[in-house]
């Protein structure tokens, strides 16, 4: 369009120009005299047909998506988030608008390829306390249809694996604050949620026709609806740049949660130690980043721990080379190494390790007989967030591909 | 790709048509009784230039993802006049380089009016873009000004930078914002009623003391509790938006060059590397109606030249002035060797010390140097306009160059004379890669039968001279064009005799082709074109071609960089 217009406007001229010289050709006595002449008379001849700039589609279409990325005020958006881990690409959905100048109200939903469906409001409070807090409510609902398990420890098979569903209304709120606006965090938090289980959809068995619920054999939890009060309380020291996309920084915190179950039978508490470091190499072209993440348990007197609530590990998120959620039991170790290698600011390559044990005592969480993948992965980023990450993981129980709209830590 | 071809076209017919204006042709002359013009007249009324702004993110697409594989015209600059340079206009007046411009003149620069009255800031509007922290409010006389403060990793940088730019940019040439030091003292500060932040909501409500204390978190907070600023004044005249790199604009009658055709923009490559302004963008960039001479005219200012010396952005940006936001080639090597492909940027030594930012002269390469992003009229930039630029670089002495790093007023001492050891390293190299880059022959005269000139590269101590020059003389007829040999003449200095038979009636012309032999440089025995008329007093210069239309040479090697 512009060019086109460019075109017209400098072949007018053109013209315009040439013409006025083959006329003044053909009439030496108005021929010009000076360069002065020359000039002042090509500026008439455009004098003639002034035009406002206006601004080409192209144009437009880009001034709508900027506006759409740096407007905070977003309204209608995509919302990619999966309503439980491993029901596969998700879409949807959300609504946002703003209470007032600092809080949001989100609105959204998502379905993925396996049935899984979402939807939740999320009302957040970023500037609490004098810019020191930030405050998340969030309730909705979710459903997963087909959820695996594959047995409780590392000595289980990929063919072992069972499918439930469960059905879960929740709500929660979460405040984090950082007392010195720095590197010191705090955050502490309560959800309330029910879990109704419910046979597992797919090609693999449901885990009601693999264990028997309510017998001796089957699994804590099987067949049992439970409601949860769910407290937790994070300190730690955070100084990436942002969460969502950091080149340089380090997460350091210890979470601690409770889980009551208002029957008093599926109680239980959860220690979660989290050490996330960047260390740039080469002006930050090069960035090897580690992550720990060590999860213990431990039930309540004459409760259990329902198995679905066991730490597990396997996914896109943790040990990428293996299924979601493949090994599962009252504790958890995860090792995660990426180097990462800065393609341009946009746009990251890594190369990774993930290795990790889940055991059913502490003291077994050591760095022997680690389950592990290795792969190599792609993101798009902003400054503060991975837009966009694909991961190609190899373990010995095959290939994962992994998409995802977030770091992997 | 019809579009293409069109935009092409048109662009050699719009050029063809201004060089018909100024060629021979039946009725009219080579060279005018006014050539060459001084100045590029604006005689038009331009009062109904409407605003306008290019969207910020189709500017940046465009030029990381459509310019670079646009081969560049390879038409000389269309804003010239016939002596090769650029006449004096509402874009560009010439400074150094052309006229003796003293120390003092320098260090005072674009500053004609008094410096703002800290007693009192009266916060009046949000800052909208740049990534160092700023705001814009009236001093204690009531004038508007536009503050900026040095982020805290940059202390006395980020508000020197600016300051030592605009004087750098005001001494070659270009219209520059009146820019200052001074201090900002949150206790002496009010906030107007009526200024607004734009908030998270997308509402306008009005700017609170909280949202001050916050821009000011991010600010290098001196131990009294004050704040270094940088004050840009608020520029005379109706601002209607920015320039763009090309095409004009459709609403200035006087605006006759496509703008990736002015010689003065082409060059902002050469200036940029020198002091590595990385962002020509057009919004960084102002137009702004003025009256002169009784109508109003388009005046157009090269508004914020503060990503400079390495300062722009944050300390983590380290790629900056080595490679575009996006170069395909680099990324590729990277990819394809898990990063094992490196870039200088990420070895390159830089000097130690927070008042000076991302900038060295050892590495410096100024062809390789890039900015965030190409423009079109950098692109178009050929070896005769960085010959240009070059000469102007070169003009500046090393005492200039201190006193204008000296008005940074750093604390430092030591980060001012690196700062300005930098810019001389620079230039240097500037003036060691263009001045010979080109027939680098200049000045020249003819008295007394006699031709006499310059070689810049040789005054410049940056090439030998020459085994030889060579001069071939012609009779030209300013009505055709056309060109009668006489003959030729050698010499082994930089006068050569004329040779016998040159006419003597008034109002003759004669064409001279100065070339060199005998040169390392293969581009010294390409000829330069001048052209002489004889006037009552002698023979007066009125033409020079150092290097007419031609295959874009630079632009080609950059591109095949990219």
């Amino acid at each position: 369009m512009r060019l086109n217009r460019l075109f017209g406007f400098c072949t007018s001229l053109a013209f315009v120009i040439a013409g006025a010289n083959t006329a003044i050709a053909q009439q030496p006595e108005s021929a010009p005299d000076s360069r002065q002449t020359i000039i002042v008379n090509a500026a008439d001849e455009k004098a003639r047909s002034l035009r406002p700039y206006e601004v080409t589609i192209a144009e437009k279409v880009f001034d709508r998506i900027e506006k759409g990325l740096s407007d905070q005020a977003v309204t209608w958006h995509p919302f990619l988030e999966n309503a439980f881990r491993g029901g596969g690409f998700a879409a949807g959905a959300g609504y946002m608008f703003h209470p007032s100048a600092y809080t949001s109200l989100d609105v959204r939903g998502s379905y993925s390829i396996r049935s899984y469906k979402l939807g939740e409001a999320e009302f957040r409070s970023r500037r609490l306390f004098d810019r020191r807090a930030e405050l998340t409510v969030l309730g909705g609902w979710r459903d997963a249809t087909e959820v695996g398990f594959y047995g409780i420890g590392m000595n289980t098979s990929a063919g072992d694996r069972g499918n439930y569903g469960f059905e879960q209304p929740f709500g929660s709120a979460l405040l984090t604050i950082r007392p010195t606006r720095r590197w010191l965090m705090v955050r502490g938090g309560f959800e309330a949620s029910r879990w109704d289980l419910k046979s597992g959809q797919g090609t693999a068995p449901s885990l009601d026709q693999i264990y028997r619920p309510a017998s001796p054999a089957s699994l804590p939890g099987l067949g049992t609806t439970a409601t949860y009060l769910h407290t937790q309380a994070t300190a730690g020291f955070d100084w990436r740049p942002a969460s969502g996309y950091a080149r340089r920084g380090g997460f350091y915190a210890v979470t601690g949660h409770d889980y009551g179950d208002r029957d008093n039978a599926l109680g239980f508490r959860r220690v979660d130690y989290e050490v996330i470091q960047h260390i740039p190499i080469l002006r930050e072209s090069w960035v090897v980043s580690l992550h720990g993440l060590a999860k213990t348990t431990w039930a309540k007197s004459d409760q259990d721990i329902p198995f679905y609530l066991l730490p597990s590990l396997g996914g896109g998120s943790n040990l990428r080379g293996f299924a979601s959620h493949r090994f599962s039991d009252r504790h958890s170790l995860l090792l995660q190494a990426e180097w990462r290698i800065m393609a341009n600011r946009f746009f990251d390559s890594a190369v990774f390790y993930d290795a990790g044990k889940v055991a059913a005592r502490t003291s077994d969480l050591d760095l022997n007989h680690l389950k592990s993948d290795y792969g190599f992965g792609v993101r798009f980023h902003a400054p503060m967030v991975t837009v966009f990450r694909v991961d190609v993981a190899r373990s010995n129980e095959g290939t994962q591909l992994v998409f995802a709209a977030s770091p992997v830590f | 790709m019809r579009t293409k071809i069109l935009a092409t076209v048109s662009l050699v017919l719009f050029a063809g048509a201004i060089a018909e204006l100024g060629s021979p042709s039946a009725a009219s002359s080579h060279f005018y009784r006014d050539d060459p013009i001084p100045r590029e007249p604006a005689p038009q009324d331009a009062g109904a230039a409407a605003a306008s702004q290019l969207d910020l993110m189709y500017e940046l697409s465009y030029n990381l993802f459509a310019l670079p594989g646009r081969k560049p015209s390879g038409l000389r600059a269309q804003n010239l006049n016939t002596i090769d340079e650029v006449p004096d206009s509402s874009w560009f007046t010439n400074r150094i380089g052309t006229r003796a411009v003293s120390i003092d003149e320098i260090v005072r620069g674009p500053n004609a009016g008094a410096p703002p009255d800290p007693s009192l800031w009266v916060i009046s509007r949000e800052k909208t873009s740049g990534s160092h922290p700023g705001i814009t409010a009236r001093d204690a006389n009531g004038e508007t000004w536009f503050l900026e403060f040095d982020p805290p990793y940059y202390p006395n940088a980020a508000t020197a930078a600016p300051v030592m730019a605009t004087k750098f940019f005001w001494a070659l040439g270009y219209n520059q914002v009146e820019s200052f030091l001074t201090t900002f003292d949150p206790k002496r500060m009010t906030i107007d009623p009526k200024a607004t932040f734009l908030r998270p909501n997308g509402k306008r409500t009005p700017i609170t003391r909280g949202d001050i204390e916050e821009l000011l978190e991010h600010a290098a907070r001196r131990p009294d509790g004050t704040y270094r600023v940088f004050a840009g004044r608020l520029v005379p005249g109706r601002i209607i938006g920015n320039f763009r790199y090309q095409g004009t604009r459709p609403d200035d009658p006087n605006d006759l060059v496509p703008h990736e055709h002015r010689r003065e923009l082409r060059a902002l490559y050469v200036f940029g590397a020198w002091t590595n302004v990385t962002d020509f963008k057009a919004e960084n960039t102002l137009d702004t109606i003025l009256n002169e001479n009784g109508h109003a005219i388009v005046k157009h200012y090269l508004q914020d030249v503060g990503s400079s010396f390495g300062v722009c952005n944050d300390i983590y940006t380290w790629d900056v002035s080595w490679e575009h936001f996006y170069q395909g080639s680099t990324m590729a090597k990277r990819l394809a060797s898990f990063g094992f492909a490196l870039s200088p940027w990420q070895t390159v030594k830089y000097s130690e010390g927070p008042e000076i930012g991302k900038f060295e002269g050892d590495r410096f390469d100024p062809r390789k140097w890039r900015g965030h992003t190409p423009n079109a009229a950098i692109i178009e930039m050929r070896d005769d306009d960085a010959f240009w630029a070059a000469r102007r670089v070169a003009a500046f002495s090393n005492d200039m160059i201190r006193a204008i790093v000296h008005t940074g007023e750093f604390s430092d001492p030591a980060a001012e004379k690196a700062i300005a050891d930098i810019m001389i390293k620079r230039r240097d190299k500037i003036v060691q890669t263009y001045l010979p880059a080109v027939n680098p022959i200049i000045a020249p005269r003819l008295e007394n039968n006699r031709l006499s000139f310059e070689n810049a590269a040789v005054t410049a101590d940056v090439a030998k001279a020459p085994a030889g020059y060579r001069a071939s003389w012609f009779l030209f007829d300013n009505t055709t064009g056309e060109s009668r040999p006489l003959s030729d003449t050698t010499s082994v200095t930089t006068a050569i005799d004329a040779p016998r038979g040159l006419p003597t009636a008034v109002d003759s012309f004669i064409k001279i082709e100065i070339a060199a032999d005998g040169s390392e440089h293969d581009a010294w025995r390409r000829p330069i074109h001048t052209y002489f008329r004889l006037a009552s007093d002698g023979w007066k210069l009125v033409g020079l071609e150092r290097m007419p239309d031609g295959p874009a040479e630079l632009g080609a090697r950059r591109r095949a960089a990219h």
